[in-house]
């Protein structure tokens, strides 16, 4: 294991992180901490927090504790199952926990959106075998509880926003694209988790520019050696999607 | 996701998509067997991890290592927003997928109920 003297700095790993990598994994801390939507930032660092335990569960590993917050029991089952149990998320389970105390269709969007992005920041040092950076220190204040006036029924479990139905504040978030695939528009519920999206989908993967054209030079792996180890983990998680 | 990727980089037809679901068959890919040894090890968390790790940065380099990293990364956050909001089949992938999706048995994953 390494150890880290600043945030994703990689300064004492001997793998060659990128620094358009590190950029963006502080990046997310930021994102982290702040309040959101509909979470302030001590209960989206929870969030993370719970699934960094329910990652430990997974693994066999000493719970790493709580964070700072209190959950609503149902967030706090939605984290561990979109960890340790995908396979088994269905609509009938969605549908009960967003009618849960404390819990409607905005919180579960941005609550998947913590996870799924402190999720994938951990599982690269995970398979770099780089130590889990520190969760940061929440930041002081309120959710703004904002929703997307353009928010429709689509055909995912949420309502999603498409690129005609943007309000002015949220015209970013596709990066002027007039069409958004349902993976790419699924948490526009939440904005900021969409524009988070884009920012590590870039850091590891393709910008979204890429997916439609030539890859970035720096960026080592074939095309078909990175759709193959794509193809791997998607199918490992028997996400048909 | 996978199927839009490819096409729009034209490389679907170096690409053995059985190579992805069954890790015995030639992907036709180079390192290929190497590169999903690893993401199943770093998404399984296994002992093969570390000498995985070693192989890749010594046969291929180890960029290539945090390249691959980076890929097994997005993916694991990906499916769980696919899965994690139950999404259908954008139309254009449906139409070119459907033959592929059967002939590889993803229509038996659980998920397939929720995106079909």
């Amino acid at each position: 294991m390494t150890t880290t003297t600043a945030p994703f700095t990689y300064a004492n790993t001997t793998w060659p992180v990128l620094e358009r990598i590190s950029v963006f994994h502080q990046r997310s801390w930021e994102r982290l901490a702040a309040p959101g939507a509909w979470w302030n930032g001590a209960e989206r660092v929870t969030i993370a927090a719970e699934c960094r335990r329910a990652s430990a569960l997974v693994d066999g590993l000493p719970d790493p504790g709580p964070g700072p917050a209190e959950l609503p029991e149902a967030a706090v089952f939605a984290i561990h199952k979109l960890i340790g149990d995908l396979p088994n998320v269905t609509r009938e389970w969605y549908d009960e926990t967003i009618s849960a105390p404390g819990m409607s269709d905005a919180h579960y969007i941005e609550l998947l959106g913590v996870v799924v992005h402190v999720w994938s920041v951990d599982e690269f040092h995970r398979a770099l075998d780089i130590d889990l950076e520190l969760l940061p220190d929440p930041i002081p204040g309120e959710p703004t509880r904002i929703r997307p006036s353009g928010a429709k029924a689509h055909g995912s479990w949420p309502p999603t926003v498409r690129p005609e139905d943007l309000d002015e504040r949220d015209a970013d978030i596709y990066q002027g694209a007039e069409y958004a695939a349902n993976v790419r528009a699924a948490m526009s519920l939440h904005p900021d988790s969409v524009r988070w999206l884009a920012e590590l989908f870039d850091a590891h993967y393709l910008s979204w520019i890429e997916i439609q054209s030539v890859q970035e030079p720096f960026r080592v792996l074939t095309r078909p050696q990175r759709e193959l180890v794509a193809a791997r983990v998607s199918a490992l998680n028997e996400c048909f999607y | 996701m996978l199927r839009e990727s490819s096409q729009q980089g034209g490389t679907l037809d170096s690409l053995n998509l059985h190579g992805a679901v069954n890790p015995e068959a030639d992907s036709g890919v180079p390192y290929g067997s190497l590169l999903t040894a690893f993401a199943e090890a770093a998404v399984r968390q296994t002992d093969a991890l570390p000498g995985l790790r070693e192989r890749i940065a010594s046969e291929m380099g180890p960029q290539e290592l945090v390249d691959a990293a980076g890929v097994v990364a997005n993916f694991q956050r990906m499916v769980r927003i696919a899965d994690g909001c139950g999404i259908p089949l954008d139309d254009y992938t449906k139409a070119a997928t459907d033959d592929v999706r059967g002939e590889l048995g993803l229509y038996e994953f659980a998920s397939a109920a929720n995106t079909v």
